[in-house]
């Protein structure tokens, strides 16, 4: 019953993405929920400074470099049956055609050497991304314990493209998570300790945190159009200010 | 003597024809000419930035802190405006501002520029930068793109944009860098404002969280 639900959801989402060309994002407002979500920074913060970046610093200091970029790489690869399914869902066949034969090609070494050197450029696309090309809104920021910060559309769309996941075969992938979820926040707390580190050391970390990561998402899920908006807004602010 | 007459008119409206079409030329290709050297200007302004800050980077890692952060001001200074910086991720603010607060201000946004470099100086060293394209936009700003690439090809390569202009003396400056479409101007601008709005624009406030983390 669920699956049949399921597979309504994303007929109904497949039909409503070819009239989808609109960015769907409130400037203002974004967070309604500030107070709780600074508390749960502070926890987040907690946690990553006493558990986390020590792991990941003695993770980076014994973990020879090859053998930390085969692990991202398998990670990566890991990632890309999210990126097809949401890709095909989006109507973007050429990711999903590239995404697909990349999957098999580095498939040969479960992912843990990228037999084609970084040549194909997969966009990554996950379940978040497929609910704003329906023109969904991205919803409240939210600051999620272990998770970090997510715009409420997004983690729905985590939740979901984990629950895809573990649907396609339940066994043997629930296993896989309990070890690769703690690797891949190991790995990504490695990959971007100097920027993170950067976000504590300045005077509102939250709101710094809070700013690249609505960047950085928004940039991912609209592409060029989002730039483009932005960078007029700059523009005409810029002209104003060298007046 | 009329046809002389007319001869001379002919050859006088000639000249007139020549000089209108020669005028109507040089106001059509001039300003794409000045547009292109705009480009240019930005373009190799950008390379010798990053060429002077990599043999600087090597240079100074052996230096004395005090000595290194000094030299790494006064590149700065050079090309990057922080006049507009400070304008700019202050808002509205700026204005209400005492002139001492404004160059304070300057200072301690300079000294986060500086030590942000300093932590990665080791990463500046060893880098590659490639220039991908240029681009005009509206009637003062250039973007300038490129991407940083490690040769050992140990992390992915990192997408950049410079936006820069030219200061009141003509010399082309960085306004605003963005980094795999993240905006240097538009975090700061967030948590600037952030601060200033929740303690009504007081600027000590705000210079003292800058200063403690400097």
């Amino acid at each position: 019953m669920k699956k049949r639900y399921f597979l309504l959801f994303v007929i109904m989402s497949t039909l409503l993405t070819s009239c989808s060309n609109k960015i769907v994002y409130e400037e203002k407002k974004t967070d309604p929920f500030e107070r709780f979500n600074r508390n749960v920074f502070a926890f987040n913060q907690y946690l990553d400074k006493n558990i986390v970046k020590p792991i990941s610093t003695s993770y980076a200091d014994t973990v020879p470099i090859n053998a930390r970029k085969s692990i991202r790489n398998h990670l990566s690869w890991m990632n890309l049956p999210t990126t097809i399914v949401n890709s095909t869902l989006q109507m973007e066949l050429e990711n999903t055609i590239l995404a697909s034969t990349k999957f098999m090609l580095n498939g040969l070494t479960l992912g843990f050497y990228d037999l084609d050197e970084g040549e194909t450029k997969v966009q990554q696309k996950d379940f978040g991304s497929t609910l704003a090309s329906i023109n969904i809104p991205e919803g409240p920021f939210l600051m999620v314990p272990f998770f970090g910060p997510k715009f409420t559309r997004d983690l729905t769309g985590v939740l979901i493209d984990r629950q895809n996941v573990s649907n396609a075969s339940p066994d043997i992938i629930d296993e896989i998570n309990l070890v690769e979820i703690p690797i891949n926040i190991i790995d990504k707390r490695e990959k971007l300790s100097k920027s993170i580190d950067n976000i504590y050391e300045s005077p509102d970390p939250y709101i710094k945190m809070k700013s690249y990561y609505i960047q950085n998402r928004r940039n991912k899920v609209y592409g060029d159009k989002y730039l483009n908006t932005k960078n007029d807004e700059l523009d005409a602010e810029f002209e104003k200010l060298l007046q | 003597m009329q046809n002389l007459k007319n001869f001379y008119n002919n050859k006088n409206k000639v000249k007139i024809y020549l000089l209108s079409v020669l005028s109507i030329l040089i106001m059509v290709f001039n300003p794409l000419n000045s547009n292109a050297d705009n480009l240019v200007k930005g373009n190799s302004l950008i390379i010798e930035m990053i060429s002077k800050a990599q043999t600087h980077a090597i240079k100074t890692i052996k230096l004395q802190p005090e000595e290194r952060s000094s030299k790494i001001q006064n590149l700065i200074k050079q090309y990057i405006n922080l006049d507009f910086m400070a304008k700019a991720t202050t808002g509205s603010f700026w204005k209400k501002a005492s002139d001492v607060h404004k160059e304070k201000y300057k200072d301690a946004l300079l000294k986060q520029i500086v030590n942000t470099i300093e932590e990665h100086l080791n990463t500046l060293a060893n880098l590659t930068y490639k220039h991908r394209n240029s681009e005009l936009r509206g009637k003062k700003l250039v973007y300038v793109r490129g991407m940083i690439e490690d040769p050992k090809k140990n992390q992915p390569p990192v997408n950049l944009l410079w936006k820069l202009a030219a200061n009141s003396k003509g010399k082309f400056m960085v306004l605003d860098l963005e980094i795999e479409g993240i905006s240097l101007i538009s975090s700061n601008k967030a948590e600037t404002m952030s601060i200033l709005r929740k303690n009504r624009g007081n600027f000590e406030v705000l210079l003292k969280k800058l200063n403690k983390n400097n």
